[in-house]
C-alpha cells in the first residue's frame, strides 16, 4: 500500500515536470487526482485496512494527496503565466452590453420638486383629470361669465347637465385640487399637486394641449406675502442655484389676490443676457399669490382666520429649460431618440 | 394691445429721461406686461419715396409693366403689376431687402425674364388698407428718397401690452387708462379728461327733434345715450387721424368709423354710428329665437332671445355690444348718422360674443365691464373731434339718455394694521395713501388706522371690491420686489404620505431601471379611425365636445392605442422596444369624485392604468411582457409571489385570440397581456411582434397597501433534494394546472420551477415536454434519497393517470 502510494507519487511529479500544454495537464489531473483518478482509489481501498494501520497509511495518503494537489497548482499557474505571455489579451475589449431604460424627463422634474417640497413637509396629492366647471372654474373665483375663462381654452366633454350646459371638461390647470384638498384635510395644510392639464389649442413647438403643471399651497395662521416671496426665492435658488435671484411682477389669476408672476435670474448666464433667457436675464417660471378668500371660502377654510400662499409651475417649461428641450411637443411624442436621452 | 407713446403724451407728460425701456419694465412691475415696444416707422424699414420716370410694356407679359423708378440715390428698374402706374407718379418703394407689414420680403427678381430691384407697393401690402387695385399714389408732400414712414409720419414708439394680463382691467384698454398708470407709477400729474372735450352742445330742444330711445332690458344695458348728428360728410380720415390708428395696427375705414374706434382707444367706450336715413328710433330689446341680422362682416347671425339687439322699433340693426348691421353701416353717401354710446352688461355681451366666436374690439371691452358713466366723456369727445373733422356738422336732436345704472359709489373700509399682517411688513399711513390717490382712489378726511376708501367709477365694477383688491393697489405701486421676504414660521406636523404616489415612483424605476423600458407620455385621447382598426368598441367612449382634430375625438378606456403607437413610431429601429405607461383612462360611469361640493353627483369615473408594451423578433414578447409583470409583483408583493397566467375570457379585438392571457394574484384579475393578433399587426402596419400587458394600478395599489405586513422565514434548517422531472403531455395541458397538480400532490414539494418547454421535431404531433425542478424540503428531518424517490414515482404514475404524461425519454 505504502509502495503503492509512493510509485503513484513518483509517477504523478515526473510526468509533471515535463508537461508543457495545458491538455497534458487536464489528462494528468484526470488520471491522478480526479473523482475516480487513481488516488482516489486507493483512499477508498483505505476503508479496508484497519486499527493503526489504516491511521497510517490514512496519514500518508493524505500527505502525498495534499503535496500533489500543491505541486499540481504550482504548474498550473506556472503554465498559465508562460501561456498567457504568449496569448494577447485585448484589455480595451468592452464589458458586456447592458440595455437601459429611461423615464420621460417630465417624471424626472416632477420626481425632483415632490422631493423639495416633501423636504418642506408637505403632502403631495393627485385629483381628477376630467374635472368639473364647478371645481375647475367656479369655486377658483371665475363665475359662468367671467372674461378670465378665456385664458384658458378647454375642452369639454360632449355631455350637457340639466340646464342644457356642458360642465364636465379636461381639466385646465391643477388648481381644482386646491378646492379638494381643502375639502378633506382643511387647514392647516401644505400639499403639491404635480398632474396632467389640458387646453384646448394647436400644437406648434412652443404649445402643446397636453402638459404638466406642479401647483402648491399652504394654508396657516398669518401667511403673508413676505412669506409668499420668500417661499418663491428659496425655490428657485433649490431649482437653479443658491445665487438665483426672484423678480416679481403683478399678475392676474382669479384665485389669488394680489397676484403675480415670478421670475428667476437666468441660471446659465446668471442675469447678463443668453439664448436661454432671450437675452432679457430673467425666466418667466412660476404663477403665484396669496389665495383669494374667496377661495378659501369655497374650500371650506374661514379667511377671516387663515390665509394661504399658492404658486405654479409648468413642468414642461422646467424640464425644457433644464435640458435645452426646443420642443414641447417630444414630452408626448414617445420617439426613442427624445426619451433614451433621459 | 397696442399704445402709441405719442397718444399716451396728450394725457401725461413723459420726461425724456423715462425712455421706452424704462417705461416698459415700470409698467411690466407695477401694473401689466408689455410684451415689447418697437419704433413704429420700422415697419416700413427700405420702404422710401421714389417717383416714377418710365412706365414701358413688359415684353413678355401683356399685364406687367417695366418701370424706371427715381429713389435720389439711384434709378432702379422695376417691373410692376399694377394697371395705374404712370410717369411722374410719387409712389411708396420697398427696396431689396425690406420686409413689409404683410409680411411679405423683398428680394432681387427677374420676373419673366426682366430684372427687377424692389417693388411699388399697393396700400394693402403696407398695412393701410383693403385695396390693392392699383399702386398707392403719394400726394405732393412726399420727397423723393425719403423713407416713407417720414412721409407717413408714423414716427412713434409703440408699446405692446400682453391682453392676457389685462382681463381683469377694461380701464387700461385704452390710452387714457393707461397714461393715468403711468401718471401713478412715475408720480407725473395726469391731465384730467375733461380738458379733452367741450361739454356744452346746443342740442335741439323742440319736441319735433326728440330722438325716441328705449330699453325694455333695463338689466342688461345700464345706460343707453344716443342723439342725431346732420350735415355730415362721409370721407377719408385725416392724416392724423389715420396715422394714430395705424400706428395701433388698425386699418382706417372711412371718418366717421375711424372716429368711433379713436374715441373708443382713447378712452375705452365702444361706441357705433349708425346711418340716420336708416334708423329713425332704437328700441334695445332681446332677439326672438331665430331672428336673423346682417352683421357689418358680410354674415348672417340667426341669435336667440339670450341676445341683446338694437333694434329700429322693428327690424334688428346691430347685436348689441357686439357688432353693428350692414343695413344702417356708415357708407359714402351717409348725411346724418345716430350715434350710440351705451353700456350694455359684461356677462350677457361675452355669451352673445362666444356664441358667434366674434371677438370684436367692443364686445372685449363690454365683456369685462365698463363704468356705466363713461359713455358721456366718450360722447363729448366724440362730438368735439367730430367737430373738427366736420365743421359744418349740426347736432339735430335732443341728447337721449337712459340711465339704468345704480347710483351707488363703492366704499372699503381699509385696516392698516390688517395690511400690515397680510404684506408682512408696514408701509406708513401716509404712503398708502399717497399710492392709493395716485390711483384715482378717493380718502375720507380721517385719522387714525382705519381708511375709508372710495373706488373711482373706473374701477369699480367688478375690480376693486375687497380690502385684498385694495392691498394689491398698494402692494404693487410699492412694489413687490421692495417687500423684504420672511419665511413663514410654522408649527411642525407630518405629512401624511402620498403612498400611491411612492409606488408609482417605485413601479417607474423598476421598469425603467431593472426591466430597461422606456417611460412614455401618451394623450389622453383617441379617435375613432385607430379605435376601428384596433376593433374595440368605442360606442360607450366619453367624447369631447370640442376635439381639435378627428385624431383625438374621445378620451381612452385603455392605454393600448397609444402603446401601439409608440411602438410604430420607433419599429425602423432593429432589436427589442419595450415601453410603459402609467396613465388615466375614462368611464361614463359613476366615479369616485364628487361634481360639486354640494350634491351626491359625481364625475365620469376615472383611474390609472399601467400598460407594458414589448416588441422583437425573437417571437417570445408574451414570454417577455409577462416576465416583467411576474417580476414586478414580486417586488411590489414578495419575492415569493407568483403571477397566475390563464386564458382570458373578454379577448380585445386586437389580441392574438391564442395568446391572451388574464394576469391574477391572490386569485384576483388585475388586468391582462396579449399577443397582437396578426391580422391587427397588418392593420395598423406594425412591423414586429408586439405583446401589451395592461394592469389596473389603481388595483394595484389596494393590493400593495392592503398586504400583511412582511416577515422574514429563517432559511430552512435541513437540505432540499432537487429533481429534475421532463415529461411530454398534450399541448393542450397548461401549465397551470400542472404545477398547481405538483403542489397539491404532496407538501413536502415545496417549490416547482419550470425550466424548459419543447415542442417540435422530435415528439409527436400535438405534444409538448415540459421540465421542472421539484424542490422537496422538509422542515423538521433531512430527507433521504429513497423516499423523495418514492414520491416521484407515485407522482408519475399520478401524473400518467390524470393528464397521460409521460417521462420525457431523450
Amino acid at each position: 500500500m505504502k509502495n503503492k502510494l509512493q510509485k503513484l507519487r513518483d509517477d504523478f511529479l515526473r510526468q509533471l515536470s515535463t508537461v508543457d500544454t495545458s491538455e497534458r495537464l487536464r489528462d494528468l489531473e484526470l488520471k491522478y487526482l480526479s473523482r475516480k483518478g487513481e488516488l482516489s482509489e486507493i483512499m477508498h481501498e483505505l476503508k479496508n485496512l484497519s486499527g493503526e494501520l489504516k491511521r497510517d497509511i490514512g496519514g500518508l495518503a493524505n500527505a502525498v494527496k495534499t503535496e500533489l494537489q500543491d505541486k499540481f497548482t504550482e504548474a498550473r499557474r506556472l503554465l498559465d503565466k508562460r501561456s498567457g505571455g504568449e496569448r494577447m489579451t485585448d484589455v480595451s475589449l468592452p464589458g458586456e452590453k447592458i440595455i437601459n431604460g429611461h423615464l420621460n424627463p417630465i417624471t424626472l422634474v416632477q420626481n425632483e420638486l415632490e422631493d423639495l417640497f416633501t423636504s418642506l413637509g408637505f403632502m403631495v396629492l393627485d385629483g381628477p383629470e376630467l374635472e368639473s366647471d364647478y371645481y375647475n372654474f367656479t369655486a377658483l373665483n371665475l363665475s359662468p361669465d367671467h372674461p378670465a375663462r378665456d385664458m384658458q381654452d378647454t375642452f369639454y366633454i360632449d355631455y350637457k347637465n340639466k340646464s342644457g350646459q356642458y360642465d364636465l371638461l379636461m381639466r385646465t390647470q391643477t388648481s381644482p385640487v386646491q378646492i379638494r384638498a381643502m375639502r378633506k384635510y382643511g387647514a392647516p395644510l401644505k400639499a403639491i399637486i404635480p398632474g396632467r392639464c389640458f387646453r384646448n389649442e394647436s400644437t406648434d413647438a412652443r404649445h402643446e394641449h397636453t402638459f404638466y403643471q406642479v401647483e402648491g399651497i399652504l394654508v396657516d395662521k398669518n401667511i403673508n406675502f413676505a412669506n409668499l416671496k420668500s417661499f418663491l426665492e428659496i425655490v428657485g435658488q433649490k431649482l437653479f442655484g443658491p445665487d438665483t435671484k426672484l423678480r416679481m411682477r403683478p399678475k392676474f389669476f382669479p384665485f389669488v389676490e394680489p397676484g403675480n408672476n415670478g421670475e428667476y435670474s437666468c441660471f446659465l448666464c446668471g442675469g447678463k443676457g443668453c439664448r436661454v433667457c432671450k437675452n432679457t436675464g430673467w425666466l418667466e417660471i412660476v404663477g403665484a399669490g396669496l389665495i383669494h378668500p374667496d377661495v378659501l371660502r369655497a374650500g371650506g377654510i374661514d379667511p377671516e382666520v387663515y390665509s394661504g400662499l399658492a404658486f405654479g409651475f409648468g413642468l414642461n417649461r422646467l424640464a425644457m429649460l433644464k435640458y435645452s428641450i426646443n420642443d414641447v411637443r417630444l414630452f408626448n411624442s414617445g420617439d426613442l431618440k427624445f426619451l433614451e436621452q433621459f | 394691445m397696442y399704445i402709441s407713446l405719442n397718444w399716451l403724451k396728450d394725457f401725461v407728460k413723459i420726461p425724456a429721461k423715462i425712455n421706452p425701456a424704462v417705461l416698459a419694465e415700470k409698467l411690466t412691475g407695477h401694473t401689466v406686461e408689455v410684451e415689447g415696444f418697437v419704433n413704429s416707422g420700422e415697419q416700413f424699414d427700405r420702404v422710401v419715396v421714389g417717383k416714377v420716370l418710365e412706365v414701358a410694356k413688359h415684353p413678355n407679359a401683356d399685364r406687367l409693366r417695366l418701370t424706371v423708378v427715381d429713389v435720389k440715390k439711384t434709378k432702379l428698374n422695376i417691373v410692376c403689376g399694377a394697371p395705374n402706374v404712370a410717369p411722374g407718379q410719387l409712389v411708396a418703394v420697398a427696396l431689396v431687402g425690406a420686409i413689409l407689414p404683410n409680411g411679405l420680403e423683398i428680394k432681387a427678381a427677374e420676373i419673366r425674364g426682366e430684372k427687377s430691384a424692389g417693388m411699388i407697393c399697393a396700400e394693402d401690402e403696407l398695412g393701410l388698407g383693403k385695396d390693392h387695385e392699383g399702386i398707392m399714389v403719394l400726394n405732393g408732400d412726399a420727397k423723393i428718397g425719403e423713407p416713407f414712414a417720414k412721409y407717413l409720419k408714423a414716427e412713434d414708439i409703440v408699446l405692446e401690452i400682453d391682453n392676457k394680463s389685462l382681463s381683469n382691467r377694461p380701464d387700461l384698454l385704452n390710452h387714457y387708462g393707461l397714461a393715468r398708470e403711468v401718471a401713478a407709477i412715475f408720480s407725473l400729474p395726469l391731465k384730467p379728461y375733461d380738458k379733452f372735450f367741450q361739454k356744452k352742445w346746443n342740442f335741439a330742444e323742440a319736441k319735433e327733434n326728440t330722438l325716441e330711445v328705449k330699453v325694455k332690458e333695463p338689466e342688461l344695458c345700464a345706460r343707453y345715450q344716443a342723439l342725431k348728428v346732420e350735415n355730415i360728410e362721409v370721407k377719408e380720415s385725416p392724416a392724423w387721424l389715420k396715422e394714430r390708428l395705424v400706428a395701433i395696427n388698425q386699418r382706417p375705414i372711412n371718418n366717421i368709423v375711424d372716429l368711433t374706434n379713436y374715441v373708443m382707444f382713447d378712452c375705452g367706450q365702444p361706441m357705433h354710428a349708425f346711418d340716420a336715413a336708416k334708423v329713425t328710433k332704437i328700441v334695445v330689446r332681446r332677439a326672438e329665437d331665430n331672428e336673423v341680422l346682417e352683421t357689418l362682416d358680410e354674415k348672417e347671425r340667426v341669435l336667440d332671445n339670450q341676445d341683446l339687439l338694437i333694434t329700429d322699433g322693428k327690424e334688428a340693426i346691430a347685436i348689441a355690444g357686439v357688432m353693428g348691421g350692414r343695413h344702417s353701416e356708415i357708407g359714402p353717401d351717409t348725411t346724418a348718422l345716430i350715434l350710440e354710446s351705451a353700456n350694455f352688461l359684461g356677462s350677457s355681451v361675452r355669451r352673445t360674443a362666444q356664441k358667434f366666436g366674434l371677438r370684436t374690439e367692443a364686445s372685449v371691452r363690454f365683456e369685462k365691464s365698463l363704468a356705466p358713466n363713461l359713455t358721456e366723456f366718450a360722447l363729448w369727445r366724440f362730438l368735439t373731434l367730430l367737430k373738427e373733422i366736420c365743421p359744418k356738422m349740426k347736432i339735430a336732436s335732443a341728447l337721449a339718455d337712459i340711465n339704468n345704472a345704480a347710483d351707488k359709489e363703492t366704499k372699503i373700509v381699509l385696516d392698516l394694521n390688517w395690511l400690515t399682517v397680510k404684506i408682512g411688513q408696514e408701509i406708513s399711513r401716509s404712503e398708502v395713501a399717497d399710492i392709493l390717490k395716485r390711483l384715482g382712489f378717493i380718502l375720507a378726511d380721517e385719522d387714525g388706522d382705519i381708511l375709508t376708501v372710495t373706488v373711482p367709477a373706473w374701477r369699480a365694477i367688478k375690480d376693486v371690491t375687497t380690502r385684498e383688491d385694495l392691498a394689491e393697489e398698494i402692494l404693487r405701486l410699492f412694489g413687490y420686489n421692495n417687500v423684504v421676504s420672511r419665511l413663514p414660521i410654522l408649527e411642525m406636523r407630518l405629512p401624511e404620505t402620498n403612498q400611491e404616489r411612492v409606488l408609482e415612483r417605485k413601479i417607474k424605476s423598476l421598469l425603467a431601471g431593472k426591466h430597461a423600458l422606456n417611460e412614455v407620455y401618451n394623450y389622453s385621447f383617441v379617435g375613432e379611425e385607430q379605435l376601428k382598426k384596433l376593433d374595440i368598441d368605442f360606442s360607450n367612449h366619453l367624447k369631447l365636445a370640442n376635439p381639435l382634430t378627428d385624431l383625438q375625438t374621445m378620451l381612452r378606456q385603455s392605454l393600448v392605442p397609444g402603446l401601439i403607437n409608440n411602438i410604430k413610431t420607433n419599429q425602423s429601429r432593429p432589436g427589442d422596444l419595450g415601453f410603459f405607461e402609467i396613465g388615466s383612462i375614462f368611464w361614463p360611469a359613476p366615479g369616485n369624485f364628487k361634481k360639486e361640493i354640494a350634491g351626491d353627483e359625481t364625475l365620469p369615473y376615472q383611474e390609472k392604468h399601467l400598460g407594458v408594451a414589448m416588441a422583437g423578433e425573437d417571437g417570445n414578447a408574451l414570454g417577455r411582457v409577462k416576465a416583467v409583470v411576474n417580476n414586478m409583483l414580486q417586488n411590489l408583493l414578495g419575492y415569493e409571489e407568483e403571477a397566475e397566467f390563464s386564458l382570458l375570457e373578454n379577448i380585445p379585438g386586437w389580441a392574438n385570440k391564442k395568446a391572451a392571457v388574464s394576469i391574477k394574484i391572490y386569485e384576483k384579475e388585475i388586468g391582462f397581456a396579449a399577443i397582437i393578433s396578426p391580422e391587427t399587426t397588418e392593420k395598423v402596419n406594425l412591423k414586429k411582434e408586439a405583446a401589451i400587458a395592461e394592469l389596473n394600478f389603481t388595483f394595484l395599489v389596494q393590493l400593495v397597501l392592503g398586504r400583511s405586513s412582511f416577515d422574514f422565514r429563517e432559511p430552512a434548517k435541513y437540505p432540499p433534494i432537487i429533481r429534475d422531472l421532463a415529461f411530454v403531455v398534450n399541448q393542450k395541458i397548461l401549465y397551470n394546472d400542472l404545477r398547481s397538480e405538483f403542489l397539491k400532490f404532496n407538501p413536502l414539494i415545496k417549490k416547482v420551477e419550470l425550466f424548459d418547454v419543447y415542442s417540435g421535431s422530435k415528439l409527436p404531433d400535438g405534444q409538448k415536454s415540459l421540465a421542472f425542478h421539484l424542490v422537496y424540503q422538509d422542515d423538521s428531518r433531512t430527507l433521504t434519497a429513497p423516499e423523495v424517490n418514492k414520491i416521484q414515482e407515485e407522482l408519475m404514475v399520478h401524473l400518467a393517470k390524470k393528464f397521460e404524461a409521460k417521462l420525457r425519454d431523450f
